[in-house]
């Protein structure tokens, strides 16, 4: 989206940020930075790229001018774009890199999808495996295992579509997914309900693996568990992006301005932005980064190493099916 | 009476009027009125784009029913398109349309697409086909003409630009049937966004040759001519449906969508372009795109199907799906295997047939032995018991 009015129009941190909430983890990594990957899916269209500005609170990614009409009946393949900011969250120093996945899903087949994600998602976790193998390790490793996915629903206040179920079920074990409704303000109050409830039962009935806010095991602070029900509540985050900075009152508001009304992004009632944004980069930053490390790491490690003898055993087992089953024609 | 002018053609003057050919006009009015009209819309597009709501909302009738949870479920995986006809009978003070409004379930819902656009593309020319050789039947009274006479294809306001599926569909849908773009939930787009949207999509519709319906625009009054000006400028339309009446701030009761934050209204031409359509599909155009549909689509088919075929043959049938394709292979393996199994059957019943009579066969001939040798034996009796036994035996 053009905003036409200079560069940093998106200055403007969420002006709810400063109201406390409960249970936030705070670490001391205040010099060096603490560094958080996350990975943005879904198809165009869906406010990603607007986003990625807003979460930033920075112009990252200028809107792509694709003005090349004779190319339109050809689908771009889908790429992997990175952009790394430094943010400062409440006095904690983040060092947030985003993997933007312009491309996906608007093909016309987008089987191929999948497993190109899925193959970069493992190829990170490749590289740790690898690091911590070596005799001498390398100290200023980088760490480009992607901790949280943000994954884009289109808003068509029906249920999931199969590209939403196949993509969460395939990646649920390798990543943890945030799943969030895009371009939320198509959506009536009451429908944005209704949508989200049939969301969830869909994740229930097709076992989707998302990223479902657990509380740890000797969690007894009562207020982070309240807090993570709470939040298990607003699955799928609802989420508008913002085109413009208005002045009102004096503070500077991120809006979209419609012929009937204005949409407020940091607005509660309007959208789930704002407690997404204080999920990702605070209250549940450490949760995210532990999950991805003491869970999905060590299951993916598991499989790896054994999968190598896993795999001859398969390989027998086969063989052996298939002899038997001559055996059974022939006769 | 009649006075003759320089060309030779004679006008029909009198002092009183004419002869009453002007009156043509009132009659036709009064057999169309009492005729009535046959009219069939499709809707094209994905799910959630807002067709069901938006048939609903330009017939003020819940014409299609909204799926059940259960029901949408069982289509979220079956990767088929479907293709769903709604009838309807439409009366407005005294005048009758006969509506059918085409639905396709399953279009571009999937991870895998390719060919979806080809059940909405068969249909429309099997309507075609089967008006054809409802033409060419001898008893012509009883014709049912179910042929496409307008496609709106609904597009997801993704912001950007046509997706590469929408260009293709749009392409195969625009060269058979008269094809109306329209911006679905047109309210996810601010004015500005909306315009440079609407910029891009006739870009590509343009850049692409995608053929979409043009209305015809110049007409004798001024103000017909203005409005149809307006109408096509507005192309692409951008939708917003709803059946619900809902209060605006200032008090007034529209159809509309409530927002925390304002009344998105349907029929306010600053929110949308629905009255424009509305007026495109029913009260300015309709029978433009019927005549449109019936001499230059169904005509263009009718002389490519005539050039090929002789009069009364069958169609021929094109390579099919693939998917069909695959369950066709598996039928006809089905059936080979049954049939060696017959065979199998035949070849032991023969062999038990021929066993059988090769062992009558032989009784038969040891019967036959038999007999000979008894035969033999008398003959040696009678030469033994009588030298000159010409006595005895005669």
């Amino acid at each position: 989206m053009k905003d036409g009015s200079g560069e940093d129009q998106n200055v403007a941190p969420s002006v709810y940020s400063h109201v406390s909430r409960p249970g936030s983890h705070r670490y001391k990594n205040a010099k060096k930075g603490l560094p958080f990957n996350v990975m943005l899916v879904g198809e165009s269209g869906l406010g990603r790229t607007t986003f990625l500005n807003t979460l930033c609170e920075r112009t990252v990614v200028s809107s792509n001018d694709k003005t090349n009409a004779e190319q339109a009946h050809i689908a771009e393949p889908m790429q992997f774009k990175h952009h790394t900011v430094e943010m400062d969250e409440d006095g904690m120093k983040i060092i947030l890199n985003i993997i933007d996945t312009p491309g996906f899903g608007d093909g016309i087949d987008n089987e191929a999808c999948f497993t190109q994600i899925q193959e970069y998602l493992e190829t990170q976790f490749d590289e740790v495996l690898a690091e911590e193998n070596r005799i001498k390790r390398n100290p200023k490793f980088k760490d480009s295992r992607v901790h949280a996915l943000v994954y884009f629903i289109t808003p068509t206040g029906h249920s999931l579509r199969e590209i939403d179920i196949e993509m969460m079920k395939r990646l649920g074990s390798r990543v943890n997914i945030i799943p969030v409704i895009g371009r939320s303000d198509s959506l009536t109050p009451r429908e944005l309900v209704l949508f989200k409830q049939r969301i969830m039962n869909d994740i229930a009935q097709y076992e989707i693996p998302v990223f479902s806010f657990p509380d740890g095991e000797d969690e007894d602070d009562e207020e982070t568990v309240e807090e993570n029900a709470e939040l298990r509540a607003m699955m799928p985050f609802a989420v508008v992006g913002c085109e413009e900075v208005i002045n009102e009152d004096g503070r500077p508001m991120r809006v979209r301005n419609y012929p009937w009304g204005v949409v407020q992004v940091d607005n509660d009632e309007h959208s789930d932005f704002d407690r997404l944004r204080y999920v990702l980069l605070n209250s549940h930053i450490g949760d995210l980064r532990d999950r991805t490390q003491n869970e999905i790491y060590e299951l993916y490690r598991t499989e790896k190493l054994s999968g190598n003898t896993a795999a001859l055993a398969n390989a027998a087992n086969a063989a052996n099916v298939q002899q038997s089953s001559h055996i059974m024609t022939a006769a | 009476m009649s006075a003759t002018d320089a060309n030779g053609l004679a006008s029909a003057q009198s002092a009183s009027g004419g002869i009453g050919i002007a009156n043509l006009p009132n009659q036709l009015h009064k057999i169309v009125t009492k005729k009535g009209t046959n009219f069939s819309l499709m809707v094209v597009g994905e799910s959630g784009t807002g067709k069901t709501t938006f048939i609903n909302t330009l017939l003020t009738t819940e014409i299609i029913e909204p799926l059940e949870d259960a029901a949408r479920r069982k289509k979220q995986l079956d990767k088929t398109v479907d293709i769903n006809i709604h009838k309807a009978e439409l009366e407005e003070k005294m005048f009758n349309v006969k509506l059918n409004v085409v639905d396709t379930p399953g279009f571009g819902d999937f991870v895998n697409n390719i060919d979806c656009w080809l059940p909405v593309v068969d249909f429309i020319e099997n309507q075609y086909e089967q008006y054809l050789r409802q033409e060419q039947q001898p008893v012509r009274k009883g014709i049912v003409d179910m042929r496409v006479h307008a496609c709106l294809y609904f597009i997801r306001p993704n912001g950007h630009t046509l997706k590469p599926l929408d260009v293709r569909a749009m392409k195969a849908i625009g060269a058979r049937v008269n094809l109306i773009p329209v911006i679905a939930k047109a309210d996810t787009l601010s004015p500005a966004a909306l315009r440079q949207f609407k910029k891009r999509v006739m870009d590509v519709i343009d850049a692409q040759s995608i053929r979409i319906y043009q209305p015809p625009v110049d007409s004798e009054d001024e103000s017909t001519s203005l409005r149809n000006k307006d109408i096509v400028s507005a192309m692409p339309f951008a939708i917003i449906g709803s059946t619900q009446e809902v209060k605006t701030p200032d008090g007034r009761h529209v159809k509309g969508r409530q927002y925390p934050w304002g009344v998105a209204e349907v029929e306010n031409d600053q929110h949308c372009d629905f009255k424009k359509l509305r007026s495109l599909l029913i009260r300015t155009h309709m029978l433009d795109l019927i005549s449109t549909t019936e001499e230059v689509h169904y005509d263009k088919y009718r002389t490519t199907q005539m050039k090929t075929r002789k009069f009364g043959e069958p169609k021929p049938r094109k390579a099919d799906n693939k998917k069909f394709r695959e369950e066709e292979e598996m039928l006809r393996k089905r059936f080979t295997e049954k049939v060696k199994l017959e065979e199998n059957r035949f070849r032991q019943w023969e062999q038990k047939l021929i066993a059988e009579r090769d062992r009558l066969n032989k009784d038969l001939e040891q019967e036959h032995n038999l007999v000979k040798q008894l035969e033999s034996e008398i003959e040696a009796i009678s030469s033994v018991n009588s030298p000159n036994g010409k006595f005895f035996r005669k």
